[in-house]
């Protein structure tokens, strides 16, 4: 089951923030209790996305056992429409805070991994959480693969770039393999517009290149772009094209149909 | 007719069977590094993310699922990654030789687990 959803890049700016909120947005829109926490301890922006204030302590504080999660946890379902819940998990964006979370060593990202891990026991089993998603930062950092190696499912986003294609193309034959995790990548900021017609070409050539399976194929709108981090598009455009790119990946996500 | 005494029976010398097995792994390690008992790779070796990158392939697969599950028997190991019970005890035993896994038996089964929170 697709219960913990790591998003994961090689570049940064390839949309992982935009692509975990909205993802999670969507899922909660259809009635699931959901949250999304901010793994990006080097460049965290989950606050500045969400417009949220802290709850008192940060997911940095969960992490070095400092506090308990529901400590941590936001409340924003009051954002979307339905009876879904949206909580959110964020990182410290102080550089204290920052500068500390890079400092860190071995054993305590072993004890990380084992706390990100005992989220299934206290969120999904005790609380009732459906889906919890992981922000991650980008490329081979420790926090980033502890949030794979905890999730059931990682989803990489990438865009035609070529500073990003050949890395992730490297990062998935070379890393992800070895972790042997289901994996689903999404094509982000597609500007080939006859692309998303010729969907399952686009889907094989995934296959072949990346030798794992496509979850999306999302194209370059400026619309999103114009919104400068201002929206959640799934539900504050419930009509966009966007929004229903979103409705297929958490479909297949939910479904289990990423192959 | 087979009572219930020859399986206890046959369940006994399968026990002392597997402690055998465990045994011999720990001795074929020993063996392996030329009659030394193999020291751990730190004093307690910490099984984070990095160390299970630069394990070989059958030894990551089985610390990989020891990590999700925190603490696990053989056969519970090998029902997630379709390897025979005893090829994971074996793999289990050698990730235990090599500081990474801990071990304790309560009666009758063998538990390996990680000791995350002891570790300083």
């Amino acid at each position: 089951m697709n219960k913990i959803i790591a998003v994961h890049s090689y570049k940064g700016g390839t949309g992982k923030t935009l692509l975990s909120v909205n993802l999670a947005a969507t899922l909660a829109k259809k009635g699931k209790k959901v949250c999304v926490f901010d793994l990006d301890f080097r460049a965290p922006s989950l606050f500045a996305i969400l417009k949220a204030e802290n709850a008192g302590c940060w997911f940095n504080d969960y992490l070095n056992n400092t506090c308990e999660i529901n400590q941590v946890l936001i409340d924003l379902s009051s954002r979307i429409s339905g009876s879904g819940k949206f909580f959110a998990g964020l990182a410290n964006p102080s550089t204290e805070a920052i500068r500390d979370m890079s400092s860190k060593d071995r054993k305590w990202e072993m004890r990380a991994l084992g706390r990100l891990l005992s989220l299934k026991k206290s969120l999904l089993d005790e609380q009732g959480f459906d889906y919890l998603f992981f922000d991650t930062s980008p490329g081979l950092q420790y926090s980033s693969i502890n949030a794979i190696v905890a999730a059931d499912l990682v989803v990489v986003t990438t865009t035609g770039d070529r500073s990003d294609v050949d890395g992730t193309k490297r990062m998935l034959d070379e890393l992800y393999s070895l972790f042997e995790k289901k994996t689903g990548l999404v094509l982000n900021k597609v500007l080939d517009s006859s692309a998303t017609a010729r969907k399952a070409e686009m889907s094989n050539k995934v296959k072949t290149n990346y030798h794992v399976p496509m979850l999306g194929l999302v194209p370059c709108f400026c619309e999103v772009l114009r919104a400068e981090g201002n929206y959640i598009f799934a539900q504050d455009k419930p009509d966009h094209p966007f929004t229903k790119i979103l409705n297929e990946m958490a479909g297949k996500i939910e479904n289990n149909q990423i192959s | 007719m087979l009572g219930k005494k020859p399986l206890t029976v046959l369940e006994k010398i399968r026990e002392n069977l597997e402690r055998l097995n465990e045994k011999m792994e720990v001795i074929i390690e020993i063996q392996k590094n030329g009659g030394q008992r193999a020291a751990p790779a730190l004093p307690d070796a910490s099984l984070d993310v990095m160390t299970l990158l630069s394990m070989p392939d059958h030894l990551r697969k089985t610390a990989m699922i020891i990590c999700r599950l925190g603490r696990a028997t053989a056969e519970e190991i090998a029902e997630q990654t379709n390897r025979a019970r005893a090829v994971e005890s074996a793999y289990l035993n050698q990730l235990v030789i090599m500081g990474y896994v801990k071990k304790e038996r309560k009666g009758r089964k063998a538990y390996f687990y990680i000791d995350r929170e002891n570790q300083s």
